[in-house]
């Protein structure tokens, strides 16, 4: 009998246990998306050469204080490749300072970018991935088929979808990445095309889709029966379709929805305070969704800057926030937490006071549809599988599934 | 669970504590939220304890004071002398008032101090110590502290061990917060803004402490009229701070206004204030054992030798 894989999504370099590193180098950016948490972005704040040089001379003294074994150098926005020459720059100098300090980075570091994909054929950006091509990481955001991306993702100017923008840049990205994966973001009105989203998607040849609802506090009567019905048909597409051989969705888990122990699964989610972003004024965040760009109701939650460093005071509190510590009693009982997500970021914006100690759960009935419908999606996989005698061929290679949320 | 209403008589009330009180202008709590503070106490089951200004109150607000059950905290300056034989805990902001004060061997008093001044004067503590039943020292710039400040305050805590030692050896019971808490507590026994007591300004609203008062007016947790509403009130209590709840640093003052001035979070608190409590906490395991050599002494009680002074760096072992 043929042996048949089943994809899994990747759980992201390192297995996650990468430092991670993010120059935010510019708050601009060619879209206005409308879902973008990105409250206050702008023209006006672009990194400097100056600023990330000191940024990245600060981070490499600290070579005692950040013993992590590998490390992600993040570029975000707005949109990072707007800055792609210094981009270059900063990339060339880290090379240079990591190997001649001698620092235990050099050749275990990764450039990482998210990008919207517009400029991604430009001359420039495609300079710098053939320079860089073995130490890069690169995700396109695409939400998927032209009516669900251009229901959002909008040029800023002219109020136009950038599907077409985005699309006929795909083959040359699936040609140099070719297990890259995309990020969809699912807010309210996105719910009805998750599906032929993701089939679409699929259809590009992305085989890699890592896709999440948003933390915010945005969801209507009826979203959650909605996209229970959405996440049950793509799961009989997947499967009657036999997609999940190559290709993945990271909505279905078999980890998810499992009650989970006080004691031995206590870890914060998220990996805010072990992350370090740093803004065009050369000020440190625990992470980017803690800069004042990336926030409604709060003020920005700084950390230290480029000249005086890093408070390490102000990093405790993220050092050891525990789940229950955040966590209301119901989540704590509740059934079926694993897999039920959370941002310290949106959780700092939504709470009453100023904290990180205080969990979100606007997502909570869209957890509990997503558990439902995954339940029926592994039920529906597992009696194909047994049918078709695959089952224990699976089980023996089965691998961790990790959900990205940031 | 509420225990305690900490009524701000004036806005120029004296600072027990750790912040200081910058207001100068006199902002007497009127009346009516006076009366107002005090039924609220007494619907609650609340002990109430007065923080007195500096000048003498008007006679019908003494009248409304004895109407309740409480105590009273008074500065050493405070023109008020009859005040200084009513007070049950008496404050003093400098040094040169400690040398010379009269003083009650029934009193507590609390002495506010810098590091440097408590570095350069602990010797005039031993005469102190002997003449009353309690000193709380409250240091007031904890944040401040850094590695040689460490090391000086160990030497000095020592010292200051040793004295009490000698006081019980001469049958003395001398009660000095930041050496004989630890020895006689079994539980954490920490400031409990927010969680046991709350702070009544003379605006009448509610603060978490006087600190969070001085800082900033509009930071209040409700007000005479409409009762206590603190926003995530949890995060004042122990469970729900990861790294106090596994200390056993009981004597610890865990200020919670120190925190979220250091590490932004009530709950959280800096290296600094855990290090110093640190410092006392193992030079009270250093006197308990001295003292024991000279006899049997609480047998019940054990303080172990630890070898971390910030239970934060142990946080992988919990
Ligand atoms: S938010 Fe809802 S689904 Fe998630 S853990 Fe809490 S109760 Fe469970
Ligand atoms: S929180 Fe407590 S220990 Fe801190 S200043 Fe206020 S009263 Fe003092
Ligand atoms: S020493 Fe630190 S951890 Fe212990 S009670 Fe004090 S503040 Fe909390």
């Amino acid at each position: 009998m043929e042996k048949e894989a089943i994809k899994k999504n990747d759980t992201g370099w390192k297995n996650g246990m990468a430092k991670n590193i993010t120059f935010i180098v510019t708050k601009d950016c060619q879209l206005a998306c409308k879902y973008c948490y990105l409250v206050g972005k702008n023209e006006k704040e672009r990194m400097s050469w100056e600023v990330a040089k000191m940024a990245i001379d600060y981070i490499l003294d600290q070579e005692d204080d950040m013993q992590e074994e590998s490390v992600v150098w993040d570029f975000i926005g707005g949109e990072p490749f707007l800055e792609i020459e210094l981009i270059d720059k900063i990339c060339d100098y880290l090379k240079i300072e990591m190997f001649q300090r001698n620092h235990h980075w050099f050749n275990s570091y990764r450039f990482s970018f998210s990008t919207n994909g517009i400029n991604y054929d430009s001359e420039k950006v495609q300079e710098f991935i053939r320079k860089n091509r073995d130490h890069l990481s690169i995700g396109i955001t695409i939400d998927g088929t032209e009516v669900k991306h251009d229901l959002n993702r909008i040029y800023k100017v002219t109020g136009k979808g950038s599907y077409k923008s985005v699309v006929r840049n795909i083959p040359l990205w699936l040609e140099q990445f070719p297990y890259g994966g995309t990020k969809v973001t699912i807010s309210s009105p996105d719910i009805p095309y998750i599906k032929e989203s993701v089939l679409h998607l699929y259809s590009l040849g992305i085989k890699e889709i890592n896709i999440n609802v948003v933390f915010e506090n945005v969801w209507k009567e009826g979203d959650d029966k909605l996209f229970e019905e959405q996440l049950m048909s793509l799961a009989d597409a997947i499967i009657d379709e036999g997609y999940y051989k190559d290709y993945a969705c990271s909505f279905y888990s078999e980890n998810i929805g499992k009650p989970l122990d006080p004691i031995l699964e206590n870890t914060n989610w998220c990996g805010a305070g072990r992350m370090l972003a740093v803004d065009a004024n050369g000020i440190f965040y625990p992470c980017t969704r803690f800069a004042q760009y990336s926030l409604r109701d709060k003020k920005a939650w700084t950390i230290g800057n480029v000249n005086d460093g890093i408070d390490k005071n102000r990093l405790r509190p993220f050092l050891v926030l525990d789940r229950l510590s955040q966590s209301k009693q119901e989540c704590i009982d509740c059934e079926i937490a694993s897999g039920c997500a959370w941002c310290q970021g949106e959780n700092y914006d939504a709470a009453e006071s100023n904290t990180i100690f205080q969990r979100s759960t606007a997502i909570c009935k869209m957890h509990k549809a997503r558990v439902r419908a995954n339940n029926y999606y592994w039920n529906k996989l597992y009696r194909k599988l047994e049918l078709e005698g695959q089952r224990e061929e699976y089980e023996k290679n089965k691998k961790e599934v990790k959900q990205e949320i940031c | 669970m509420l225990q305690y209403l900490i009524i701000l008589l004036d806005d120029t009330s004296t600072s027990y504590c750790h912040y200081e009180n910058p207001k100068k202008d006199a902002g007497l709590i009127p009346l009516n939220i006076l009366k107002a503070g005090i039924r609220f106490g007494m619907v609650e089951n609340l002990m109430i304890q007065f923080v007195y200004p500096d000048y003498e109150l008007p006679g019908e607000y003494k009248e409304a004071i004895e109407s309740i059950d409480h105590s009273k905290i008074v500065s050493s300056l405070c023109n008020d002398k009859s005040l200084a034989d009513e007070a049950d805990v008496i404050v003093f902001h400098d040094w040169s008032g400690i040398s010379y004060a009269m003083t009650f061997p029934d009193k507590s008093y609390v002495l506010r101090t810098t590091k440097a001044k408590l570095f350069e004067r602990y010797l005039f503590l031993k005469e102190f110590l002997s003449k009353v039943a309690r000193l709380n020292i409250v240091i007031t710039d904890i944040e401040t502290f850094d590695d040689g400040d460490y090391e000086q305050y160990k030497l000095i805590l020592h010292t200051l061990s040793e004295n009490i030692e000698k006081m019980y050896v001469d049958g003395l019971a001398p009660q000095l917060n930041l050496l004989t808490d630890r020895i006689m507590l079994k539980e954490m026994n920490n400031c409990g803004a927010g969680d046991t007591n709350i702070t009544l300004a003379p605006n009448g609203k509610f603060y978490i402490c006087h600190a969070f008062y001085i800082e900033n007016e509009d930071d209040c947790i409700g007000d005479v009229k409409r009762g206590l509403d603190i926003k995530n009130k949890q995060l004042y209590k122990l469970k729900y701070s990861p790294i106090c709840s596994h200390c056993d640093a009981y004597q610890c003052k865990r200020c919670v206004w120190l925190n979220r001035k250091t590490t932004l979070e009530v709950n959280t608190p800096s290296h600094e204030q855990c290090v110093v409590a640190h410092l006392e906490r193992n030079s009270s395991c250093e006197l308990l054992k001295s003292i024991r050599k000279h006899g049997k002494f609480l047998p019940e009680t054990e303080i172990q030798e630890i070898d971390y002074l910030d239970p934060f760096d142990k946080r992988k072992e919990w």
